[in-house]
């Protein structure tokens, strides 16, 4: 019955079967309205059609990323590399792979690639800006008072960084890890807050599903704090501006520690 | 209540609208100059920036921040990252994560921590709803 009435409503509409080409168009449409699942089954009929299109493969890595499935994506983006090098959609996307392995050079050269094949390429190049800016080695460094600071006693994790990134203390000690992921994202915020225009980040909150890091830092300094999820973000902001206050002083007392005592300066004689 | 309820009866066009209705909301709040939708690839989906902001390297690096955020939480074995504020002394970027990328808004210094943070989380309430009953209705 329902064919019948299907042509009764639209009598002149056959569905032929669509190309390839015209799958991967619609796909691509969808993809850009966050329609990933709907996109990825004509990714797959058109590949199916056409095993080898580029296009198709191109989209089939960005709906694996989509779907954070990362290694089918890194297999797509180097099935395109391999059959057109210097493909810069695809080295973009192996260069963002790379960066959340950690993969700095990998990134880099990723990224140098595309523009070298595309100069004018404005995302590859924010990346590049992003990830290419090295901090100045930081003037300031660990003092064992840092390791004294008083912490709320539901905290879980303190870390100081310096001006670098790099670890004046982490509290406790298997918390490391916790800095050097700290230490990328605010570099990846500043550059993200630069972009619209604005400074570095001075305060940031980051909540996952059991915690949140309050942050706070300068030029100088950076201070994290993790307490539960359930923390009122005013006690949190309290907690971490008074840890900041007592970092800022700990470390202070430290740069301003008495100079080691040296032989007292002659006095100028009098010539008569 | 109702904008939850209108998002639950989407269909697929609507869906793509959607999106672009979230972000004038959120654009529109008090105190913010844009958003934007981006997904985890850095592709924008949705946005709203303010004229001299060029879109496509911000949505990059949101992207790219996003999924550092979201890697990083999953390999320090702390569930899935959800929202994120970074304050500079001129601006405040709010980035959270939603089944189809990051939600983006860009505010002034003196915008409400609470009302953006809010409007972020029934933004995220919206498209997972209405991408729940997709995936589940196909």
């Amino acid at each position: 019955m329902r064919p019948t009435l299907g042509r009764l409503w639209w009598p002149g509409r056959r569905r032929r079967p669509r190309v390839p080409a015209a799958l991967f168009a619609h796909a691509d449409r969808l993809r850009r309205q966050g329609r990933y699942a709907e996109a990825g089954r004509l990714v797959a009929a058109g590949l199916t059609g056409d095993p080898d299109n580029l296009t198709g493969h191109l989209l089939a890595a960005y709906l694996h990323l989509a779907a954070r499935t990362i290694e089918p994506a890194r297999a797509e983006f180097r099935w395109v590399l391999a059959r057109q090098a210097g493909h810069p959609r695809a080295l973009l996307g192996l260069a963002r792979l790379a960066l959340e392995d950690g993969d700095l050079d990998a990134c880099r050269a990723a990224l140098a690639q595309a523009l070298q094949h595309h100069p004018e390429f404005p995302e590859a190049e924010a990346l590049l800006g992003a990830i290419g800016n090295r901090h100045p080695l930081s003037a300031v460094s660990a003092s064992p008072r840092l390791e004294r600071l008083r912490l709320p006693p539901l905290a879980r994790a303190l870390l100081v960084l310096a001006a670098d990134g790099s670890l004046l203390t982490a509290r406790p000690s298997e918390s490391k890890g916790d800095g050097d992921h700290l230490a990328r994202a605010l570099s990846l915020a500043g550059a993200t807050l630069r972009r619209a225009g604005w400074g570095a980040p001075r305060r940031a909150l980051i909540e996952d599903g059991e915690e949140t890091y309050f942050v706070r830092g300068d030029a100088t300094l950076t201070l994290a704090l993790a307490l539960p999820r359930t923390t009122q973000i005013a006690q949190g902001v309290l907690e971490v501006n008074r840890l900041w206050a007592a970092a800022q002083h700990a470390l202070a007392v430290r740069v301003e520690a008495p100079a080691p005592a040296s032989p007292p300066a002659e006095r100028p004689r009098r010539v008569s | 209540m109702s904008r939850l309820r209108l998002g639950l009866e989407m269909d697929g066009t609507s869906r793509g609208r959607q999106v672009h209705d979230i972000v004038k909301g959120l654009a529109h709040l008090p105190a913010t100059r844009g958003a934007l939708i981006v997904a985890p690839d850095g592709f924008v989906i949705a946005a709203e920036v303010p004229g001299g902001v060029a879109v496509e390297p911000l949505a990059a690096l949101a992207a790219t921040l996003g999924r550092d955020l979201e890697v990083g939480a999953t390999r320090l074995g702390r569930g899935a990252f959800q929202t994120a504020v970074f304050s500079a002394d001129d601006g405040t970027l709010f980035l959270a994560a939603s089944p189809i990328g990051f939600v983006v808004a860009l505010t002034d210094p003196q915008a409400s921590l609470q009302l953006v943070r809010g409007a972020l989380a029934e933004a995220v309430t919206l498209i997972d709803a209405a991408w729940a009953r997709a995936t589940s209705g196909s």
